[in-house]
């Protein structure tokens, strides 16, 4: 990795791109370094930057397609060359590029015969496909394929194998992950009496975004994590939210964050940054959130009343007891 | 099989031959020898005559396709015509009637039958060649004692021992003995003919005394003394026919009927000249055999080795066929028989077609598919098993051996194995050894005898000959084993060669070489040899592999292996599984369901299989690999099947895997994975299920099937259509009603269980005159229901039974406790599943996709998996796919690891990546921890095996009960997920309850939980009332067990009370 030497000012932190090509549409390559560090801090950021890169960026993805015509995954439509479920194996594999929050449709109506491919995904204005030569059927028939489709923006990954819905739609699993694969290396040097460190990044993404603005943005996730540091004390920071919460209506601000996105968007790093561990919750209910994956005020706030009964051993008391929480914890002075 | 013409070329014979050509045979040869055997059957007045006229019968095609025999459950069979006729002996009129015997299942392309829409599949036996085998064995004292056994056709055995005073018995029994002499004049000779026939008439006399004597006086008095010894009777039985007949059919049909194989046998051991056609043991045969026995105790002549393969005959296909066949025939004449005599009394005119009905026929067909242990359900877990499973031998079955019983002699290798039988492919387990595999290249001969092919190196002609050798003749030969290749071509005559000789491995001059093997694949059977780098492995563990590989399941994405032999493409070729270009043409339609081939003149349709299942449950499917337009050659692949890529076998994936440990997630071979695995669908596979119901008329009303079931909530009926079936697509949780089905009933309370009893007195549920009898989705069963049939078969007397099956498909992905295996024996279960930024990654930022523990090699001696692993690595990096013939060895020392670090060399080269080959530890690597991003202690092996996925899934296995059934008998718990059983409380769990002194958590155990009937009644009770249980007094259930046992074997065990004061005793039941 380590093969040329590169020349960087010593005074101040900087970061360069060394390398950048583009293989593919789907497969972007970026080379960074980042001199000069003191000894040992190459390794903090590298390892930080790579495990942010790999599992925290967000993606754009179809998350769901619904056909009136087919009866299940495993059938087949006439005059298609593909069974229904390499269509949906194809349609995960579609890269989208977007900044959308929430969930959108798109669609698909074309009329055969002919190959359907990404290009023939009429999409939101906000939604960008990557790649239009992106395969999806072979219609081999002069017949009408219309698909409608649900798109996302997410972290990490989704399997659905639960909850079908009977409206004919089909959960597609999701990889939401744009970043392909991320390295680290550091090289030492010695300038004058310090030892120094350059900290070369790798960035292989699937060209929904750029390895520039994959650094972007997971030096932004990165900093967001960090963020709850910043402020001085716990409870100050509780009082300081809580002037917000009184505002939001409680379970149904997610659609106000929707609304007036931008202006929330702090307030939603700062409850993010409230775990639920502070509320003092009965072990059972605590138990019970972490297990269905909710760790943050946030991601509380986010579940309506009915997901919080959806979740195995709740009961009605229990999201009294939740609501009741909180309310002391808006009126804690 | 090899023609004619070109008897120099090696290539690779049809894996499924061997059922083919038995099968042929059977029709060829096999009907007409069993229809020439049926007897002219005249009536008991003898005037009128019945007989088949054999030259003329006709096998008619059968009616239905193979496709829909198997949809609608029936026998794909094709009927028997034969030409009978009825002859009028006072009028010399003769009655010709072509007449219908019955139905002969037939074989289709796989070498199976489909026998009431399941794939069923014969396998041949391997067995004791009848003819007679001297041995010696050390008696008690110590002193050897030489037997010679003689082996009918049908397994029986008759013994024949000298003892130390050169007495000569014949063992009829496991206890009894009688002599010789008494043997043959039962058999019909005297005493002079037996002193002229044998060649020491000394030491017959000299074994004769006066009681001797008179026993042998007559054939009558000779018969009543071995009749005696036989049955074991004491006293003095007169001497009727009845007895004769008697030992006759216990005696002599079982253990002296030789066949033809026998006496051809039995004339070359004895040097007899017996015409071929007399199958019968002749007294001449005991006498000559009692001659060379008592050469033998004259150290004169050999002994025999029973396992040797010359000494055992294959029955394959053909004769069970022709065995069953000749059964049926034999059940056919004593029908006509009877009917003859019942038309003669009645003074009815027969025509040949009234005399005979197809039942017996077709009934003995179907009970030997059903129930013969030999035809077996074909397992098509995925293409190979299909394939390797008519290419069993197996010494069970009926005239064989048991599991239980067989000696570990007969289970072991021995030399005659070479080239025929693959000394590593057999079962585990009870089986281990005499369930074997056929190997490659070998054929079954004329006598049953199992051939393997050699190349003739002859003096004289340049040429290549190519020859087929009987286990028998081999020995005789100077064979070269695989190292020949290794010689330096210019001076062969000065090399010194290994060579196999008589059972003994030599090394001799290359010019005394007569034969040298074929192929390296020659020795091994299929699944052993789809395994790379044999050579490097411990036997043990490429027999697992071979046994594994037949597990893998198809995934929803196949991919070749990169590394591999070369064998896969033959094997996905003969499994069936591709869809093939009958003929040239060109293709002018193609969609999922078929392909159209237009050529020569005629359009041919091949339908592809879309989510079929197997009866492993695993989903068939077939995608085509052609374009529209495209011109296809004969035998070109259209599409295809599960599990085979490019037409290449393709089990598994090539997966990224490190040799470390990881926080002890690999221990004891588990093994840790990446999600990438999971989301990427790398090991996912689909398995369809089938759910069958049927309904039945009880004694109150018929069964219905109808969408309306009282007392069951609406969520669980939300699937069903209004006729009460499933609707097809819908998605099924565990639980859901996928039939809805009532039986009518009296409305009595007693028939519920207990529990049901309790609820139904909680909720209130009224008696109801018809009671669900539904059919629910079980635990671990959701999925998309696929197909949904429903079946009317015709029944008789009005009633039709209708069976619904519902298709279940479900879509897996791999999750903790799935098996996964390597193709070295090197299995694991998965432990952990790792998010791709926590796995350890290369140099080069690569995350790894499977972790295993290293300690899982040395012990078991399975090196060929690191070899392969490296192997991958170069091949995924440079693109490159190897196939590497086994013992590449014998053309250099250590030839493997050479070409496994040059590989590796070019693919750092190549790439610019210097960590893929490091000359310090080459194959190694410096790696780092995805959590912490620093590098390992030690470099560490990475690489890409081939890793499948198997069969034992956890979403199968997992299981809990909480109530259920209990035994009839010891009232304890079921045991077994399918019973929804409980886990068995053994003495070592009591012990480590005991150990923690947690006695009220034993005595649950014991009592309330498993077989205490009343205080698992009283626990009911309380739920209830509410309270606390009392503790059980009395002894559980088994105990009482225990106590009538003992009863019955007249001990008695009770339990007394002795009063203190008054010294009373008090008699307590147990």
């Amino acid at each position: 990795m380590v093969r040329e030497k590169v020349r960087v000012s010593t005074r101040t932190l900087q970061w360069k791109c060394v390398e950048s090509r583009i293989d593919s549409k789907r497969l972007y390559y970026g080379r960074f370094i980042l001199s000069p560090l003191m000894k040992g801090q190459a390794d903090t950021i590298g390892i930080a930057m790579r495990r942010i890169l790999l599992g925290e960026m967000e993606g754009t993805c179809i998350t769901r397609a619904k056909s009136e015509k087919i009866s299940h995954e495993y059938s087949t439509i006439v005059g298609i060359q593909e069974p229904v479920h390499e269509i949906l194996m194809n349609l995960k594999e579609i890269v989208l590029k977007s900044n959308l929050y929430g969930i959108r449709d798109a669609s698909i109506c074309f009329k055969g015969p002919g190959y359907v491919t990404a290009q023939n995904i009429i999409l939101p204005p906000s939604v960008v496909i990557v790649d239009n030569t992106q395969h999806i059927a072979n219609v081999t028939e002069p017949i009408q394929l219309c698909i409608g489709l649900q798109i996302e923006r997410d972290r990490g990954y989704r399997i659905n194998t639960l909850k079908n819905f009977q409206d004919g739609s089909y959960n597609i699993d999701a990889i939401f992950m744009p970043v392909r694969n991320a390295n680290h290396s550091i090289h030492s040097y010695v300038n004058g009496n310090e030892k120094q460190e350059i900290l070369f990044l790798e960035i292989w993404t699937n060209g929904s975004l750029t390895p520039k603005e994959a650094l972007y943005e997971a030096s932004r996730n990165l900093i967001d994590l960090f963020i709850p540091f910043l402020h001085a004390e716990e409870e100050k920071l509780n009082f300081e939210n809580n002037e917000h919460k009184v505002t939001l209506p409680l379970f149904t601000c997610h659609d106000l964050l929707a609304k007036t996105k931008l202006k929330k968007k702090k307030k939603e790093i700062a409850f993010k940054s409230i775990f639920i561990d502070q509320l003092e919750l009965p072990p059972k209910i605590y138990n019970c959130l972490k297990k269905s994956n909710i760790h943050t005020l946030l991601e509380l706030l986010t579940k309506s009343k009915e997901d919080l009964m959806k979740i195995e051993h709740f009961r009605v008391e229990d999201v009294k007891h939740i609501l009741d929480i909180l309310e002391i914890e808006k009126h804690f002075p | 099989m090899l023609g004619v013409g070109n008897e120099g070329m090696s290539t690779l014979p049809g894996l499924n031959q061997i059922q083919f050509e038995g099968f042929c045979r059977f029709i060829d040869r096999g009907l007409t020898e069993e229809l020439f055997k049926f007897p002219k059957i005249e009536d008991t007045d003898q005037e009128i005559e019945f007989q088949l006229f054999v030259e003329t019968y006709q096998l008619v095609e059968p009616s239905i396709k193979e496709k829909d025999a198997v949809y609608e459950s029936l026998t794909y069979s094709s009927e028997l015509y034969v030409s009978a006729g009825l002859i009028w002996k006072n009028s010399k009129n003769i009655q010709e009637q072509t007449i219908f015997i019955g139905n002969i299942p037939l074989m289709n392309s796989l070498g199976t039958s489909i026998v009431n829409g399941i794939y069923r599949i014969v396998i041949n036996q391997i067995l004791q060649s009848p003819g007679i085998y001297y041995q010696s064995e050390l008696d008690h004292k110590g002193i050897s004692v030489y037997t010679g056994t003689i082996i009918s056709d049908w397994g029986g055995r008759l013994e024949l021992e000298i003892d130390r005073k050169a007495r000569i018995w014949a063992r009829v029994s496991r206890k009894q003995k009688i002599s010789i002499l008494v043997l043959s004049s039962a058999m019909g000779s005297n005493l002079n003919e037996i002193l002229e026939n044998v060649c020491y008439p000394e030491i017959f006399l000299s074994f004769l005394n006066d009681k001797e004597e008179k026993k042998i006086g007559s054939k009558e008095s000779a018969i009543l003394e071995f009749y005696r010894q036989f049955a074991c009777v004491g006293g003095d039985p007169v001497f009727p026919e009845s007895l004769c007949r008697e030992l006759q059919k216990k005696f002599f049909q079982q253990r002296c009927e030789l066949g033809e194989i026998g006496r051809r046998n039995m004339n070359r051991r004895l040097n007899l000249d017996i015409p071929q056609n007399n199958t019968f043991l002749l007294p001449r045969d005991i006498l000559t055999a009692a001659d060379h026995l008592i050469g033998m105790k004259f150290r004169m002549g050999t002994l025999d080795d029973m396992n040797h393969l010359k000494n055992k005959r294959i029955r394959s296909v053909a004769d069970l066929l022709q065995d069953q066949f000749g059964l049926a025939l034999v059940r056919l004449e004593n029908m006509v028989r009877g009917t003859i005599c019942g038309a003669i009394r009645y003074k009815l005119i027969p025509t040949p077609q009234n005399l005979v009905t197809s039942t017996p026929l077709t009934t003995t067909y179907e009970s030997f598919f059903g129930l013969h242990p030999l035809s077996q359900v074909l397992d098509r877990t995925n293409p190979l098993t299909q394939i390797v499973h008519g290419r069993k031998l197996s010494y069970l079955g009926p005239g064989g051996l048991t599991g239980r019983t067989a000696s570990f002699r007969i289970r072991d290798i021995h030399s005659s194995h070479y080239g025929r039988i693959c000394p590593i492919d057999t079962s585990e387990g009870i089986n281990v050894g005499l369930i074997g595999s056929l190997a490659i290249h070998a054929r079954i001969g004329r006598w049953g005898s199992i051939e393997s092919p050699f190349f003739e190196i002859s003096e004289r002609s340049k040429r290549i000959h190519m020859l087929y050798l009987s286990p028998s003749r081999d020995e005789y030969y100077m064979i070269a084993t695989g190292n020949y290749l290794a010689l330096n071509q210019g001076n062969q005559e000065e090399q010194i060669v290994p060579a196999r000789y008589r059972q003994e491995f030599l090394t001799i001059a290359w010019e005394q070489v007569h034969l040298r093997s074929i192929f390296s694949f020659q020795y091994f059977s299929i699944g052993a040899s789809l395994i790379p780098f044999i050579e490097h492995n411990d036997a043990n563990r490429a027999l697992m592999s071979s046994n594994m590989q037949r597990q893998a399941v198809p995934l929803s994405q196949s991919e070749k292996c990169i590394v591999g032999t070369g064998l896969e493409r033959q094997v996905a070729l003969d499994s069936g599984t591709l869809a093939i270009a009958e003929h040239e043409g060109k293709i002018i339609y193609k969609d999922t369901n078929k392909i159209v081939l237009f050529g020569s003149g005629e359009t041919l349709s091949v339908p592809l299989v879309i989510y079929r299942r197997s009866n492993k449950n695993t989903c068939m499917h077939q995608k085509s690999q052609v374009q529209r337009g495209k011109c296809i050659k004969r035998g070109q692949i259209l599409a295809d099947g599960a599990a085979t890529v490019g037409g290449e076998l393709s089990l598994g994936k090539n997966v990224l895997v490190a040799y470390m440990p990881w926080e002890g997630y690999n221990s004891e071979d588990a093994v840790l994975i990446s999600d990438r695995l999971v989301y990427e669908d790398i090991y996912t596979s689909f398995h369809i299920r089938k759910y069958e119901i049927q309904t039945h008329v009880t004694s109150n009303g018929p069964e219905r099937i109808t969408n309306k079931i009282p007392h069951l909530e609406v969520h669980l009926l939300r699937n069903l259509d209004k006729n009460g079936l499933v609707i097809l697509g819908s998605w099924v949780e565990a639980g859901d009603i996928l039939v809805g089905k009532l039986t009518p009933q009296m409305a009595k309370e007693s028939s519920y269980a207990p529990e049901d009893r309790l609820l139904r007195a909680i909720l209130g549920i009224q008696v109801s005159t018809s009671k669900e009898t539904c059919l629910k989705l079980p635990i671990g069963g959701r999925g998309r229901v696929i197909d949904v049939r429903w079946l009317h078969k015709k029944g008789g007397s009005g009633y039709n039974p209708e069976t619904i099956h519902i298709y279940i498909l479900q879509k897996r992905e791999i999750k903790v406790g799935d098996k996964v295996a390597g193709r070295h024996g090197n299995k694991g279960i998965v432990s952990k599943i790792l998010a791709r930024q926590d796995m350890p990654y290369l140099q080069d930022g690569r995350p790894v996709d499977m972790v295993f523990n290293p300690l899982g090699v040395p012990s078991r001696m399975n090196v060929g998996q690191i070899f392969e692993c490296s192997l991958g690595l170069a091949g995924d990096v440079l693109d490159r796919h190897y196939r590497i013939a086994p013992f590449d060895e014998r053309y250099e020392q250590e030839a493997s690891r050479k070409l496994v670090f040059s590989e590796l060399y070019q693919a750092s080269k190549q790439t610019s990546n210097p960590w893929i080959f490091e000359p310090e530890y080459p194959g190694k690597s410096r790696i780092f921890d995805g959590r912490t991003g620093t590098p390992f202690e030690q470099p560490v092996i990475i690489g890409n095996p081939y890793i499948l996925k198997l069969i034992h899934q956890v979403d199968d296995k997992i299981h809990g009960r909480s109530s259920g059934h209990y035994a009839l008998v010891t009232q304890q718990p079921l045991k077994g997920r399918a019973k929804q059983g409980g886990q068995r409380v053994g003495e070592m769990e009591v012990w480590a309850l005991e150990g923690f002194g947690v006695a009220h958590i034993l005595q649950e155990m014991l009592t309330y939980k498993s077989d205490h009937i009343k205080a698992r009644q009283e626990v009911l009770g309380t739920t209830i009332i509410g309270g606390t249980i009392s503790k059980p007094v009395d002894a559980p259930e088994s105990f009482r067990l225990l106590v009538r046992e003992l009863r019955s074997l007249a001990l008695e065990l009770n339990h007394f009370l002795v009063s203190e004061k008054n010294f009373r005793i008090h008699r307590k039941e147990v």
